[in-house]
Parts: C-alpha cells; sequence; structure tokens
C-alpha cells in the first residue's frame, strides 16, 4: 500500500494553474524524486500535501490511509509528515537545542518531556551538529548548519515521510556530498522520503521514483533513467533542438 | 555519543534558572526594603504605580516581544480589569479580592474574544484589529453610562483590605506590599511561561509561522495561550489600580497611556520580561524627577528613550548587557 496518494490534485491563483490535475503514489521507504524547471509547481505541491500555508482546491491526498486535505498544517505534522523549506529556516530566537525540541515535542505530542530532550539531543547529533551548537543561537549559524538544523527539527520529529524542498540550493559542492550521505542515512532510519530538487544529478543519485512537473502538470514519471531520457523532459529543461540545416 | 553531562542540561544555552532565581530574589528583597528608604506616602504612591506599570507592560511583553502579536488593545485589558473590579464590588457587592482575581478572569476572556479575529492576520492588521476592539469596548462603557457612569467614571470603588488595617494608613504600606506581591506572582508566571516548552513556541511562531505549523505547533492554540497569558496579571493590574485609586475612568483607554507602557516594553528591550520592569521603573522615576519641566517633560523623555534605542536597539537589558560584559572582561583580563 502506499504511504502517501496524491490523486487529481489542483491549485489556482486566479487565472494561475499552479498545480493542475497532479497524481502520484509513493511508496513506503523510499526516495522520491521530484523536478521541474523554476515555477513548475513543486514547491506549491508541498505545500498542497502539508496544508502549510494552504491545501489544495481539489483532489484527494492520502497519508497513510488517512484523507489529510483540509486538516490543519500541524495536524498533519503529527500524523507524521514532515517538511523542509527551500529555503535554510530556522526559530532565531531559539537556541539550536530548543529549535529541535520544538519539532521533537510538539511533533509527537503524547511523548514524555524527558524522552523528547533525548530525540532533540540525537536529531541534532544524528545532523553532524556539534555539541557546543547546543547552547548557541540558530540566527548565529551557517546556512549549511541551518539546513542541517532544519533537518534536525523535523527528523526529531519521528515522522513516517520527509519531504525536502531544494536541499541542496545555496550549497557548496562539498556541502552537496554532505546532504546527499545525510538524506541517505535519513532514508536508512526507515523514513520515506521526498525530494525536490533543481540539480538533476542531485535527484538522479538518490531518487528511485522521479516525477517531472511542467506548469504544474505531470511531464513524466516513473525510472529516474528513463525519465531523464523522455524527450518532453529535455525539452522543458533545454528547450527545443534545432532542426538540422 | 554525546557527553551523558551534556544531556543533563535542560536549556543549553540560557540562564540556569538556579542563577535566575537567585537573581529574582535578589531584586524582590531589594524591591521589598524600599519603603524604609522612601517612608513618605507620596513616594510610595509613585512606587506603587511603578509596580502596576510594570505589571502591565511586562505582560505586553509576553504578546508584542515574545509573540510578536502586535496588540494594541493591551490596554484595553488593563480597563476591563478596571472596569471589572468596579462593576463586580460596586453593583455586584463581591468581595474585593473575589473581584481582584474574578476581574483578571474577565480580562483574561476579552482577551481570547479578542484573538479570534486575529488567529489569520498579521502585522498592521492586527494592530487595527486591536485598537479598534480598544475603541469598542471604551464605547461600550461610555454607552453603558446607567452601568459605568459613562464618561463620568465610577467613583467611591470598595478598596482592598487586609483585616482590619487601613490600606492607606502608615503611608499606604499595605498597598505597597499588595501590589509588590502582584509583580513578583505576575514576573514569576511570565518567566516560568517563557521559559517553558510553551515559551519556546510562542518565539517559534514569532520567528517563523509556517515553519512552526510544520513541526506541529497549532497556531490557534498557542495564540490563544500567549493573548490569554498577557492578560490575566493585566486585568487583574486593572483591578488593583481601580482598588487603589478607587475610582474608574476611561482615560485607562487612550492613547496617552498606551503610549507611557509601550514606551516602557520597547525601552527595556522586547523580549526579556525584565526589561519593560526596568524601563517601568526608570520611565516613572524619571517622569517623576523632571516634574519641574512642565511641557518639556514628554519630550525630553522622548528624546532620551531615542537617544538609549539608537545605541543599544535591545534597549536597557542590552546596555545593561554591555555594561556588564565590559566590566567582567575587564576584570579577567591579566595584568
Amino acid at each position: 500500500m502506499a504511504l502517501l496518494q496524491v490523486e487529481g490534485v489542483c491549485k489556482a491563483f486566479g487565472s494561475l494553474k499552479a498545480v493542475d490535475e497532479v497524481s502520484f503514489t509513493v511508496a513506503p521507504g523510499e526516495i522520491f524524486g521530484v523536478a521541474g524547471p523554476n515555477g513548475s509547481g513543486k514547491s506549491t505541491l508541498f505545500n498542497l500535501i502539508t496544508g502549510i500555508p494552504f491545501g489544495p482546491d481539489r483532489g484527494r491526498i492520502v497519508f497513510d490511509g488517512i484523507d489529510i486535505q483540509g486538516r490543519p498544517g500541524h495536524a498533519i505534522a503529527r500524523l507524521g509528515l514532515a517538511r523542509t523549506f527551500q529555503r535554510e529556516t530556522s526559530f532565531d530566537g531559539l537556541t539550536v537545542f530548543e529549535n529541535v525540541l520544538i519539532g521533537s515535542s510538539y511533533g509527537k505530542p503524547d511523548r514524555p518531556a524527558a524522552k523528547a530532550r533525548d530525540a532533540a539531543a540525537e536529531a541534532i547529533e544524528f545532523v553532524g551538529l556539534s555539541a557546543q551548537s547546543f547552547g548557541r543561537l540558530a540566527g548565529e549559524l551557517s546556512v549549511f548548519d541551518r539546513k542541517c538544523l532544519m533537518l534536525a527539527t523535523a527528523i526529531a520529529m519521528e515522522p513516517r515521510m520527509l519531504l525536502l524542498d531544494e536541499p541542496a540550493s545555496s550549497l557548496t559542492r562539498p556541502e552537496i556530498e554532505t546532504s546527499i550521505g545525510l538524506i541517505r542515512r535519513t532514508a536508512a532510519r526507515g523514513i520515506t522520503i521526498v525530494l525536490i530538487e533543481h540539480v538533476l544529478t542531485f535527484l538522479m543519485s538518490l531518487s528511485q521514483h522521479l516525477l517531472v512537473l511542467n506548469q504544474g502538470r505531470v511531464l513524466a514519471a516513473g525510472d529516474p533513467a528513463a525519465v531523464i531520457a523522455d524527450e518532453r523532459v529535455v525539452e522543458a529543461y533545454l528547450g527545443t533542438r534545432r532542426a538540422a540545416a | 555519543m554525546m557527553d551523558p553531562i551534556k544531556r543533563n542540561v535542560r536549556a543549553p544555552g540560557r540562564t540556569p534558572w538556579q542563577r535566575e532565581a537567585a537573581g529574582f530574589m535578589l531584586g524582590f528583597a531589594v524591591l521589598a526594603l524600599l519603603p524604609f528608604v522612601f517612608a513618605d506616602s507620596y513616594s510610595r504612591h509613585i512606587l506603587i504605580m511603578a509596580f502596576i506599570y510594570a505589571i502591565v507592560a511586562s505582560n505586553w511583553d509576553l504578546s508584542l516581544g515574545y509573540g510578536g502579536v502586535f496588540n494594541f488593545g493591551h490596554l484595553a485589558l488593563f480597563g476591563i480589569g478596571v472596569y471589572a473590579y468596579a462593576l463586580l464590588t460596586k453593583l455586584a457587592g463581591l468581595d474585593p479580592w473575589l473581584a481582584l482575581v474574578a476581574s483578571g478572569v474577565v480580562a483574561t476572556l476579552a482577551a481570547v474574544i479578542v484573538t479570534i479575529p486575529i488567529l489569520r492576520l498579521k502585522g498592521i492588521y492586527i494592530i487595527l484589529v486591536t485598537f479598534g476592539f480598544a475603541q469598542l469596548v471604551m464605547q461600550v462603557i461610555i454607552s453603558q453610562s446607567e452601568l459605568t457612569g459613562g464618561t463620568q467614571g465610577i467613583v467611591r470603588i470598595p478598596g482592598l483590605y487586609l483585616f482590619d488595617h487601613n490600606m492607606v494608613r502608615d503611608a499606604k504600606i499595605g498597598y505597597f506590599g499588595i501590589a509588590l506581591g502582584l509583580l513578583a506572582a505576575s514576573t514569576i508566571f511570565l518567566r516560568m511561561l517563557v521559559r517553558s516548552r510553551t515559551g519556546a513556541s510562542i518565539v517559534a511562531l514569532r520567528d517563523n509561522e509556517e515553519y512552526a505549523i510544520s513541526r506541529g505547533v497549532s497556531l490557534v492554540r498557542q495564540r490563544l495561550i500567549t493573548l490569554a497569558a498577557s492578560a490575566f496579571f493585566t486585568g487583574i493590574a486593572g483591578a488593583f489600580y481601580a482598588a487603589y485609586q478607587r475610582n474608574a475612568s476611561i482615560d485607562v483607554f487612550g492613547m496617552s497611556l498606551a503610549t507611557i507602557v509601550l514606551s516602557m516594553v520597547l525601552l527595556g528591550g522586547t523580549g526579556t520580561i525584565y526589561g519593560a520592569i526596568i524601563a517601568s521603573f526608570v520611565l516613572t522615576f524619571f517622569g517623576e524627577a523632571m516634574a519641574d519641566f512642565g511641557a518639556w517633560r514628554p519630550m525630553i523623555t522622548a528624546v532620551l528613550i531615542i537617544v538609549v534605542m539608537l545605541v543599544y536597539p535591545s534597549g536597557l537589558v542590552g546596555m545593561i548587557q554591555a555594561a556588564w560584559a565590559g566590566l567582567t572582561g575587564r576584570l579577567k583580563r591579566p595584568a
């Protein structure tokens, strides 16, 4: 049974159809890639799935057997569906430990306080932030550390599925390599991952299935190697071939 | 694996609660000893007013500084406390002490009501709605003049009592003690709240609403808690003010008082609680010291506030922290 099932989801802003009749399924345990040019509706799709800040106009989203469209964002998160954001995001007025404690305690509200603290400490260690960073204000961290911190706050929720929105953006090549390793280790914890990325090599190195969006619609889906060889995908990314003279 | 000692630290990077409690006790002891220095009725009146301002300003800091909610109806909650106490004691004949607590509850309920329309709003729209709420409350009070006295207000409101002690005798020592006790209770409540998990979630929503929601924080629940928690002691402070002054007037809904208290919140440094309290003392005493300057007084005060905020954007708390860091740095530096 699919862990996430998206059926005919639509979202329009006035006359602009940002997401138009998008359907796909994600199996438990896989890394599922979502690609597409700028403005193709990738991040909007994450917004619709998580209900943050808005849900779909039409369509059905089933997570772990539960219809989640129309539910408030925090309730969807507590079902075990976590996400990250494209820009490095943190609670700048809180320390690194407090940032992760938000995820570990509110993402799993039934967890006792002591266990929430342990889960927070473990998640910070997992993403590779040093013990010295625990008491630092999150706003003082570098871009890469803040991206790691955002991942730690999600992992501390012990989600079943994690939606990662362009984790490699604004990173250097060595940092991208570290991120790839971190995402693999996250998946190895049994967390299903849906990954949006601009950098196709990044997606290809991680994804077991690939979905390509263009202008809000599904352009191609399936095995990553087959999808990127699809003429329509090449055209969407690179434009049409010039006719031979 | 991490050092187990590190794991035992409950709030790394924050002042340990034992140290904060020691500082709090020291501050409380200093304030409690002030009547020995200021034995006259007028000085103690100024102290009592400073305590009332400190309660209102520090509770505003919870919603404005910690929560980032531009609640410009905070002084209306104070006014609701004033009128709730006046009506409960004078018309309903309720015991003044019960009315004091009930006024806090009424202000809390009012805060819950005003929170509902601002749940989906941000920034200037919250200011508009909360400011409108304050005006609405004032208009209701004016229009119900047979109960509230309208623009004339309510006089001869029953005061508080302590056994057979006359509260205004002995240079108002009774009211001084109650005001100090309320400030202490309010400060303990606020500091415990902001240091708690709930306090962290309030800051998380302020820093990034969507991110906080994506981590399971309920915007509705936490914003209700923020506004309701900031209202309880504000309402009680209003009730105490009514009991102390023994009159209620719609002046408490005016921009003048709101501006003074907002100055205290901003001058002290938002998101600290203590900053608003320190600034309440500073501005209250500074205002009294400048009494001879007449119309120049608010202008001089305004200029000084601007100068402090320009040099120390984090307010008086930032100034104190900088001075402390400079002092300890000098002490630690080898000769």
